[in-house]
C-alpha cells in the first residue's frame, strides 16, 4: 500500500480527531502536498461536524422521578437482604453453637453422662446416645428452617401488598 | 483519577447522591441507550435498569476505574442483553451493499461553507441522524460515544470491551457507511 493510499485511511479518522499525535502530524503534511487528499479531508469534515451537533433526545419528564423511586425501592429492598444475610449467619452460629453445648446437657438429661467417663462405656450406648441427640437436633433444625420458610412468604406477601 | 464525590456518597449507601448522578448523567445515558436500541420507550426503560444495575453494584465498582465508562459498560450490557432477547438481527444487521470509500469519496464533492450551508444546518442534521439511524448497532454506539458524549478512543474501548484499534477501524466503517448512505439519499453530495 502506498504512503498515499495509507494517508487517505486515515482521513476519516482524522476528522473524527481520532489519530496519534504522529499520524496527525504524517496526514497534515501528506494534505499539503496532496489536493485529492485534502479535498478528501474536506469531504469528511462536515460530516463529522454535523455529527458533533446533533441535537440531543430529550427524555420523557417523569423519568428521572420514576427511575428515582424505583432505585429508592430496590436500594430498600437490598439493604433488607442484606440484613436478613446478616441475621442469618449469626442464627447459624448460634444454632451450632447451642448444638454443641446442648451436647453435655443432653448426656446429664438422659442420665448417660456419667456412663461417658466410665471406661466400660460401650460403643453401642453411644451409638444409641448420639442417634438419639442427631435427632433432637434434626427437630430443631425442621423446627427452626419450617419458621423461617414461613417467615419468608410472609414478608413476601406483605412486600407485594405493598 | 479523583473520584466523584457523588460516586463515593452512593457506594457509602447514601441514595441522595444518585438523583446528582442521574441528573448529571440523564441526557447522555438516555441518548447512548436510543441510539443503540432506538425506540424511545425501551431507551427509557434500559436507562432506569441502567440505575438500578448501578445501585446494585455500586459497592464493587472500582473506584480507580472511569465511572463514566463503568456506567455506560452497564447500559451497553442490558441494551445488548435487550436486544438479544427481543431483535436479535438487530445486532447482526447486514451491511450495506458493498461499496469502496473511493468511490464514494468521489462522488461526494467538497464545498466550501456558505451562508446557505448555515441554513440548511437543522435539515442536515436530521439527514444525518436518520442516516445514522440506519447503520448496524456497532456503529451506532461507536459513533454516538465519539462524537455526542466525545469520548476517547480508549473510553470507548472501555466501554465497548474491545482493543484501541478495532474501535478505530470501526469508527473509520462507520463514518464511511454513514457517508454512503448520505450520498445515497443525495447523489451528488447535495445533502452538503
Amino acid at each position: 500500500m502506498s504512503e498515499h493510499d495509507k494517508i487517505r485511511e486515515l482521513l476519516a479518522l482524522a476528522a473524527a480527531d481520532a489519530l496519534t499525535s504522529a499520524e496527525e502530524k504524517q496526514v497534515a503534511e501528506h494534505v499539503r502536498s496532496c489536493i485529492a487528499c485534502s479535498n478528501e479531508l474536506g469531504a469528511w469534515r462536515p460530516i463529522a461536524s454535523e455529527l458533533r451537533r446533533l441535537p440531543t433526545p430529550q427524555p420523557s419528564s417523569g423519568l428521572v422521578q420514576a427511575t428515582l423511586a424505583r432505585a429508592a425501592a430496590k436500594h430498600t429492598e437490598q439493604a433488607e437482604h442484606d440484613w436478613n444475610r446478616r441475621v442469618m449467619i449469626v442464627v447459624v452460629v448460634f444454632a451450632w453453637l447451642l448444638t454443641i453445648a446442648s451436647w453435655p446437657v443432653f448426656q446429664v438429661v438422659s442420665g448417660h453422662f456419667g456412663s461417658l467417663l466410665e471406661p466400660q462405656f460401650s460403643h453401642t450406648q453411644f451409638s444409641h446416645t448420639w442417634i438419639s441427640f442427631a435427632a433432637f437436633t434434626a427437630l430443631g433444625w425442621l423446627a427452626g428452617g419450617v419458621a423461617a420458610v414461613m417467615l419468608a412468604v410472609r414478608q413476601r406477601g406483605e412486600r407485594r401488598l405493598a | 483519577m479523583a473520584v466523584d464525590a457523588d460516586v463515593v456518597r452512593l457506594r457509602r449507601g447514601d441514595l441522595n447522591a444518585l438523583s446528582g448522578l442521574i441528573a448529571r448523567y440523564q441526557n447522555r445515558l438516555y441518548r447512548y441507550l436510543l441510539r443503540i436500541v432506538r425506540q424511545p420507550a425501551e431507551a427509557e426503560d434500559l436507562f432506569q435498569q441502567t440505575w438500578l444495575r448501578v445501585v446494585e453494584k455500586i459497592r464493587s465498582f472500582d473506584a480507580s476505574r472511569n465511572f463514566d465508562a463503568w456506567l455506560f459498560t452497564l447500559a451497553r450490557n442490558l441494551a445488548i442483553d435487550h436486544l438479544r432477547r427481543t431483535r436479535p438481527q438487530s445486532l447482526d444487521e447486514p451491511l450495506a451493499n458493498s461499496w469502496h470509500s473511493e468511490t464514494v469519496a468521489d462522488r461526494i464533492p467538497c464545498k466550501d461553507h456558505t451562508p446557505l450551508d448555515h441554513a440548511l444546518a437543522a435539515e442536515r442534521r436530521t439527514e444525518i441522524s436518520e442516516a445514522m439511524a440506519g447503520l448496524p448497532m456497532m456503529y451506532r454506539e461507536v459513533l454516538t460515544l465519539r462524537f455526542e458524549d466525545e469520548m476517547k478512543i480508549e473510553e470507548i474501548a472501555q466501554v465497548t470491551a474491545v482493543p484501541v484499534p478495532t474501535v478505530k477501524s470501526r469508527l473509520r466503517r462507520s463514518l464511511e457507511q454513514l457517508r454512503y448512505a448520505l450520498e445515497a439519499r443525495y447523489p451528488g453530495g447535495t445533502w452538503q
